[in-house]
């Protein structure tokens, strides 16, 4: 089981279970083939979706409230949204770790375009292993960033559906359509 | 070159129009002022509704459905002051109390579970109701005198056919089961006598008579 | 059926959650309005934004499910209330009419939704907007309703056409501005009737106008609609004109903006 240290370890202004936190975390984890200690960290004053990579190694990941809340019940714990986060982040630094991300450019650094390309390539393959979605989403995220035409779509297709691009294919296809 | 001082006939061979229709102006006028009533009653209901039905296709689609309604009241309140009754209010009158009681049943349903009850009231007990008045209007009066009610009613009649056949579908899409059919049966059932007690949306003669008076001879 | 359906009571399938006000405006992390919250640093909603997409998916989801009420509002006009001098059936008949306009914005906005990803109840619905439609006194409904909300309507519409128009999505562009232009139609609705029910009742248009201030700002959101350059929705003068809104009117609904933020700031 992974170890998970959830901070804080309760909560005052969001409905959020530590422990709770920490199994989905370590769910998500397990799934993607993780075997480390993983500390996340919550601001709860927070209900925007913000999210980023404090350390690579070790995991050291920080989010706003609202990267885990259930928009449904505001204030409460969301499962789905949660694990689309927490994965999202995880798969970042696999890639990175792989050797395939030498070239790109670190996280502050990255503009929208390149974010959002290297995030669907994420969630696509989140998707395929149960965890994530909301493919038409992440499609009006990267028609945003990359037009809305046919060769922004076909794009999207390609870096959806594809497994473990490098940094250097993901780079190629999202330059390849931006307006 | 054309013979301009050649007569023509005042009416072409293919029009075929003739005089008398069925309705005087005051008769016109007096179903015309129960059409619209009815068409107050039903928009009103229609647009109360809206916020008593949970599924969403059924819920945008009463929205539409009152303004046709409503549109239908406003083209017979135009009509009404052509017809020489320039209070219009004064013949927005239901033709009996029986209409009045009508109107009563069909809009009393209204928890969140009874949209089944809310559409057959509607689309398969009033609307083919008006669309058998209308059409017998249309039909009886006269093409030459009363063509602006005619062109009304056409255009009603449109939105009738629409709205009952959106309605129906709406209908059967929603029972789904033998208790569901029994719900829209009774109450349609119910709904039907207290319409066949007004004699229809303009009262007793709404649709004309068609039986035929056979004197005993001998 | 009832005359005045109270809001608890608004039919919905169970895709839909509601949020009471309390709720939502005591969250103690600020309101959550249009995916963004009204505390914290306000910025004009632009594609520009890292959230920006996101956000304006969440604002689609709110515009769509106040669509909802705005028909379920303008409906209960049509019902509630007996024809006569109080309401006409001229009244009546632009309240009818607004249910269609309004109907056919929630089929846009399921369309926009279907657009951008977002699915239905996918966020959680107050019910405010039907709230300020179920005042008592229909001249108070039309100048909470036709006059406030509605000129948020075009507020907001603007902002997300605008929104459209800077990330080139035609579809998100052409379909606000339809909606824009019915919203216009609504306001002057409001703005002709309250004149006419209150030609010779000048208490009666005072308690309207001040009814009216009450829901806009309320709709404020502490500033979150205003005309700073970074209010998140963009105060819109030039529709608002059109609408029958006066200069004066306008300066103190931006005015009331500034004021309500300025206190949420304290």
């Amino acid at each position: 089981m992974v170890q998970v240290s959830v901070k804080p370890e309760s909560f005052e202004m969001v409905f959020y279970d530590a422990a709770v936190i920490g199994e989905v975390v370590a769910e998500v984890a397990e799934r993607l083939g993780v075997d480390e200690a993983i500390t996340l960290n919550i601001d709860e004053t927070s209900l925007l979706g913000h999210s980023k990579i404090l350390s690579y190694d070790p995991i050291d990941l920080w989010v706003g409230g609202g990267a885990l809340e259930n928009t449904q019940r505001p204030r409460n714990f969301g499962q789905t949204r949660s694990r689309d986060t927490i994965g999202r982040l995880l798969l970042r630094i696999l890639d990175r770790r792989s050797g395939r991300f030498d070239d790109a450019p670190a996280d502050d650094e990255l503009d929208l375009s390149q974010f959002v390309a290297w995030d669907v390539h994420n969630v696509g393959r989140l998707e395929r292993i149960g965890l994530g979605g909301q493919r038409q989403r992440r499609l009006y995220q990267f028609r945003n960033r990359h037009g809305f035409t046919d060769t922004a779509d076909a794009a999207f297709e390609e870096l959806w559906g594809s497994s473990e691009l490098s940094w250097a294919e993901i780079e190629r296809i999202s330059v390849g359509c931006r307006p | 070159m054309t013979d301009t001082k050649r007569p023509r006939e005042p009416f072409a061979p293919w029009d075929r129009r003739s005089l008398p229709g069925l309705f005087d102006v005051d008769e016109t006028a007096e179903r015309i002022g129960y059409y619209k009533w009815a068409e107050i009653k039903l928009f009103e209901a229609l647009g109360g509704w809206v916020a008593t039905v949970p599924e969403l296709d059924v819920k945008l689609r009463l929205g539409t459905h009152c303004y046709h309604h409503a549109w239908h009241a406003d083209l017979f309140d135009k009509r009404l002051p052509e017809l020489r009754e320039m209070q219009t209010e004064r013949l927005t009158v239901p033709p009996n109390d029986h209409m009045v009681e009508f109107f009563e049943s069909m809009t009393e349903p209204e928890a969140a579970h009874m949209t089944i009850e809310k559409l057959v009231g509607v689309y398969r007990v009033l609307i083919p109701h008006k669309i058998a008045a209308y059409t017998y209007h249309r039909n009886g009066t006269s093409e030459i005198t009363d063509m602006p009610t005619i062109r009304i009613l056409d255009f009603i009649l449109q939105d009738e056919f629409n709205d009952w056949r959106e309605g129906e579908m709406l209908i059967q899409s929603m029972i789904e089961s033998p208790e569901e059919l029994e719900r829209a049966m009774s109450h349609q059932t119910k709904l039907e006598k207290i319409m066949l007690a007004a004699g229809g949306i303009a009262g007793p003669g709404s649709i004309g008579n068609p039986y035929v008076e056979v004197v005993e001879k001998n | 059926m009832r005359k005045i359906f109270p809001a608890e009571e608004l039919a919905r399938d169970s895709r839909f959650i509601r949020q009471s006000n309390e709720q939502r405006m005591g969250d103690p992390r600020g309101a959550r309005i249009a995916g963004g919250n009204t505390s914290g640093n306000l910025a004009k909603l632009t594609p520009g934004l890292p959230n920006g997409p996101d956000r304006a998916r969440a604002l689609m989801h709110g515009i769509f499910v106040g669509e909802i009420q705005a028909l379920e509002g303008a409906g209960r006009t049509c019902w509630d209330f007996e024809l006569g001098d109080e309401v006409p059936l001229a009244l009546k008949l632009d309240m009818a009419r607004q249910c269609w306009d309004e109907a056919r914005h929630c089929e846009i906005s399921v369309s926009l939704a279907e657009h951008m990803g977002t699915e239905l109840g996918e966020y959680a619905e107050n019910a405010l907007l039907y709230e300020a439609a179920c005042n008592p006194d229909p001249v108070l409904r039309l100048t909470g309703v036709n006059r406030a909300l509605e000129g948020l309507a075009i507020d907001v519409f603007n902002t997300m056409k605008e929104f459209g128009n800077m990330a080139g999505d035609p579809v998100l562009e052409f379909c606000e501005d339809w909606m824009l232009a019915d919203e216009v139609t609504h306001v002057k609705m409001g703005s002709d009737w309250l004149r006419r029910l209150t030609e010779n009742d000048k208490d009666r248009l005072d308690k309207a106008l001040e009814f009216q201030k009450v829901v806009d700002r309320l709709f404020s959101f502490n500033g979150f609609r205003g005309e700073d350059d970074d209010s998140p929705i963009q105060l819109t003068r030039r529709f608002r004109e059109l609408a029958g809104f006066t200069d004066e009117e306008i300066d103190e609904i931006a005015d009331m903006s500034r004021d309500a933020r300025s206190e949420a700031n304290a």
